[in-house]
Formats: structure tokens, C-alpha cells, sequence
């Protein structure tokens, strides 16, 4: 197996940093080090910028790509928005000689070449097939809790359909298999695999309506009960915590559920503080939630 | 995937499940195919900007029994309308992001202080602490053309150090906050 290189993208280091050390403490737990990718650049984002101009989006991604590989990396994704851009670059990439070719003329001018010899991964799926289940329990010395409402995101999902179908097929569970290995209960709501509204370049051309998809989501959330939000990606987690505060301002309602990365989560049960993993830097107040952590209400 | 919009045989049941289409009266997926299948191009108007507002979740795709690539064509369909020099002002924005600053969002004060009470560089080590990188960037941007599909027609103004990059950035980022 080769070793991997960090693919921050813009979200997690730009808005969300806890995401960032989240995941290094984790890993590092995990006894796996993780490469920084130095000079990588926006992903690009799939839903605007490959609609806008594909050979752009292809050419940027494929120099993400190119940097890992110069490493002898595979690329690993903190997002769902930058796994669906490196896993279907590469893809295209891999399988369209000409268009390799196309996209390595341009890179050459920056002095790197998409080889195309090396695999971009997803955190959730390289936990669940690398680490396994049961390795990530044996890790747990802080079991949790706790019942939490998972947010797969569309974009976790999509791109596995072509990738690694087995995961996909049928009822699709991977995810909450890895969040009840902490000890929390991932409770079942209605709509569940629903887009948490911000994608695809929504979020700047309809700001309102994915809030309204959103606050659907919410509310379904909301009536399971859950002490938390679970998610995989930066980009929903933006929407579900900054978004909270907006839909309150606008709709005057009185959401609080605290959102939370599966690495946050995961470092909680390894017994990192919540401020280790800046579980206390959202928009959306988590104090309440970080007192419930502390007196042990939320711990097993 | 490549567009196969002529297996559609206009059932509605892409409509029926699309959460944008449920929240927005005039985003009608299924019209927007059936409009570009006819090559309705005076009609384009009807679908700009609301042909943008797609989250791309798969959800229509998933629920249709020709398996049109439906979000393919949705692609497809933005990407024609923005060479034609129709796009959306807060897209633009994020075009120039991406231009400027390698990032479609950069860093911020915030973000900066958030990142050093974590014990993480101020920086993150992407393109944002690489001026060789940003310039590559710049580079490959002007290669595939996206600096021009992007810019205003007054040009906006190109920051070309790292340490620069950061005035600038505050100020143009309040337009678009997170907006990608
Ligand atoms: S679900 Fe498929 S076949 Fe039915 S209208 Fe939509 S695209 Fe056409
Ligand atoms: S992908 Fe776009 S058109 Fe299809 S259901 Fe989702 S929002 Fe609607």
C-alpha cells in the first residue's frame, strides 16, 4: 500500500482548520503519516468549476494529482467535493489516452506529468477497507455515548458507484459501521441520504433555496433527537453549521446541533479534547455539548 | 459519462424527486432537458441562471428509469451558457478566486487565527504559502483561457506575492464569502 499525501482543498484549511488537525491527530494515532501536498491548489471544485470549463477543472486536478504522485502518494481526501474532482479526474485521466496527453502538455510548462500510477481515496472509505471496523474499535480508549445523525453527502456516494461499487450497493451503511465504532448510535431519519443543499455552485447562485433544502434536513435531524451532526465533508459541514445560523436568523427558529467531521468524532473516542480538535471554533454553539463531554454524559 | 439526454422520454420522475425543484418553482429539471434536446436556444433564458441552481445530488439520476446522466447534462448545459458569456456574477467571483488566489476560498483572518490556537502553520502549505505554486496556477489558467472566461471587463487586478495576496483577499472575499 502506498503512503499517502494530505489533499486539504479550500474548506477544511480556509474555514474549518479543526477538520485539518482532526485528521493529523488521528492519523497519527493510527500510526499512518500523512505527507503535506505542498502547493496543491483548489481541487477544482466539481460542481462549478468543471461546468464552467472542463479541460480547466481537468488540468488544475491533474496537477493536484501530479504532486502527490512526484511523492510516490496516494492522494487522501478530507471532502466529498474533492474526492468526486481528484477520483473522476483521475478516472478520465486513466482511461483517455488523448486526453492525458492534452492535460500533460499544459502541465509540462508548470514542470509536472500526470503519470496516473497512484489512487485517490476518501478518508471514510480508506478507514472502513484499510483500517476496518474492528481496527478502529480496538483504537477507541474513550468509547462514546452518544446518538448522532450521519450526513453521507452525495458526493461520498457518487463517485464510489464507479469506484468501488461493493460499498454502494444495496442499503449503504459503511459510514455509520464506522461511527458506531466509537460507541455512538447512529439513529436513522427521514431523508437521510439527502444533499445537504450547498452543492454543485448552489450555495452562491441560490443561496436561499439550499437553505430551505437544508433546514428540511434539519428538522428530520432535529426530530431523531441526535446529540450531533456527523459528517464526511467540509463543504456540508459548512452548509449544516454556518447554515443553522442563517435559517435561524431568517426563519425564526431555534436550531443548535452541534456538526462535527467523522475525524473529530473519531478523536474524540481516541481521547483528544474537543479543543484539540477545535470541536469549539463553529459557528453553531458546541458548549453545551463540550460540558456534556467533559462530566461524561456523552461518554460510555 | 458522456450525455445520453435522447433516452429521455419525458416521465417527470427526475421532477418529482429534485430537492432545488421542490423549493424553486421555475427549476424544472426534466423541461431543461427537453428544451436542449430541441435545441431551443431562443429559449435559453428560461434556463439562465436557473439551470446554476443545481446541487448536483444525484437524487434525479438515481430515480430515472432511462439512467439519463442527468447531472452530465446539466454540466454540459452550464458549460455551453458560460462560453456564451453567461454566467452568474457570484460564479464570476469564484472564477476570480480561483484565478487570484489558486483557492475558490482563501484564507482569512480568521481562519489564520484559528489555525495557530490549533498549533497548524498560519498558512496552510497549499498554494496560499507557495508562490511558485500560485504562480503555476496563473500559469495553467492562462493556458486553458479560464483567466479570460472569468475577468471583468475592466481586468481585475492580478496580486502576484504571497505576502500581497493577503490585503486584497479580505476585501474581495466579503462578496463572496464561501460561495463555491
Ligand atoms: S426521469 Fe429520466 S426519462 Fe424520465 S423525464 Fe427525467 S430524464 Fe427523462
Ligand atoms: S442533481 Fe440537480 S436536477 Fe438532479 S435532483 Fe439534484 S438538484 Fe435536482
Amino acid at each position: 500500500m502506498s503512503n499517502l499525501s494530505l489533499f486539504l482543498g479550500c474548506v477544511a484549511p480556509n474555514r474549518y482548520p479543526g477538520i485539518e488537525a482532526a485528521t493529523k491527530k488521528t492519523f497519527s494515532k493510527l500510526g499512518i503519516e500523512l505527507d503535506d501536498l505542498e502547493g496543491a491548489s483548489c481541487c477544482p471544485a466539481p460542481g462549478v468549476f468543471r461546468s464552467f470549463d472542463k479541460v480547466t477543472w481537468l488540468t488544475l486536478a491533474s496537477r493536484n494529482i501530479a504532486l502527490s504522485e512526484e511523492m510516490d502518494d496516494d492522494v487522501l481526501t478530507i471532502c466529498n467535493g474533492c474526492y468526486s474532482t481528484l477520483k473522476e479526474a483521475d478516472h478520465e485521466l486513466k482511461s483517455d489516452a488523448d486526453l492525458k496527453k492534452d492535460v500533460n502538455e499544459k502541465l509540462f510548462e508548470t514542470g509536472h506529468e500526470f503519470r496516473g500510477q497512484h489512487d485517490v481515496r476518501h478518508v471514510i472509505e480508506y478507514l472502513y477497507q484499510e483500517i476496518g471496523v474492528e481496527g478502529i474499535r480496538e483504537l477507541v480508549t474513550a468509547p462514546l455515548n452518544m446518538r448522532v445523525a450521519v450526513h453521507y453527502g452525495c458526493h461520498l456516494v457518487q463517485p464510489l458507484k464507479e469506484a468501488d461499487s461493493r460499498l454502494v450497493s444495496g442499503d449503504i451503511t459503511f459510514f455509520d459501521e464506522l461511527v458506531e465504532a466509537t460507541g455512538a448510535t447512529s439513529v436513522d431519519y427521514e431523508d437521510k441520504m439527502m444533499c445537504c443543499g450547498a452543492g454543485g455552485g448552489a450555495r452562491a447562485a441560490a443561496h436561499d433555496a439550499t437553505l430551505r433544502i437544508t433546514e428540511k434536513k434539519l428538522e428530520n435531524m432535529a426530530d431523531a433527537q441526535v446529540d450531533c451532526i456527523i459528517n464526511a465533508c467540509p463543504f456540508c459541514h459548512l452548509q449544516f453549521d454556518s447554515g443553522q445560523k442563517d435559517i435561524n436568523e431568517g426563519s425564526c427558529t431555534s436550531y443548535g446541533i452541534p456538526v462535527l467531521h467523522y475525524t473529530q468524532l473519531l478523536g474524540l473516542a481516541m481521547g483528544l479534547s474537543p479543543e484539540e480538535l477545535g470541536i469549539d471554533l463553529n459557528v453553531t454553539s458546541t458548549s453545551e455539548f463540550i460540558e456534556k463531554i467533559n462530566d461524561g454524559s456523552l461518554m460510555a | 459519462m458522456s450525455s445520453n439526454i435522447e433516452r429521455c422520454y419525458q416521465c417527470g420522475q427526475c421532477t418529482s424527486v429534485c430537492p432545488m425543484g421542490e423549493q424553486e418553482q421555475t427549476y424544472r429539471i426534466r423541461r431543461f432537458l427537453q428544451m436542449e434536446k430541441l435545441g431551443l436556444e431562443t429559449e435559453e433564458s428560461m434556463m439562465v441562471p436557473f439551470i446554476f441552481y443545481c446541487t448536483t445530488c444525484y437524487r434525479c439520476q438515481d430515480n430515472c428509469p432511462q439512467d439519463v446522466n442527468l447531472v452530465d447534462a446539466v454540466l454540459a448545459i452550464r458549460e455551453k451558457a458560460v462560453h456564451k458569456g453567461k454566467m452568474l456574477e457570484a460564479h464570476k467571483k469564484v472564477g476570480q478566486m480561483l484565478v487570484n488566489y489558486g483557492h475558490a476560498v482563501p484564507t482569512n483572518a480568521d481562519a489564520m487565527e484559528k489555525r495557530v490556537h490549533l498549533g497548524l502553520d498560519k498558512r496552510p502549505p497549499t498554494v496560499q504559502a507557495s508562490i511558485e505554486g500560485l504562480s503555476e496556477i496563473k500559469t495553467l489558467l492562462r493556458l486553458t483561457g479560464f483567466d479570460e472566461l472569468v475577468a471583468e471587463s475592466k481586468p481585475v487586478e492580478h496580486v502576484e506575492s504571497a505576502a500581497m495576496m493577503h490585503q486584497t483577499c479580505f476585501t474581495q472575499q466579503q462578496v463572496v464569502e464561501e460561495g463555491a
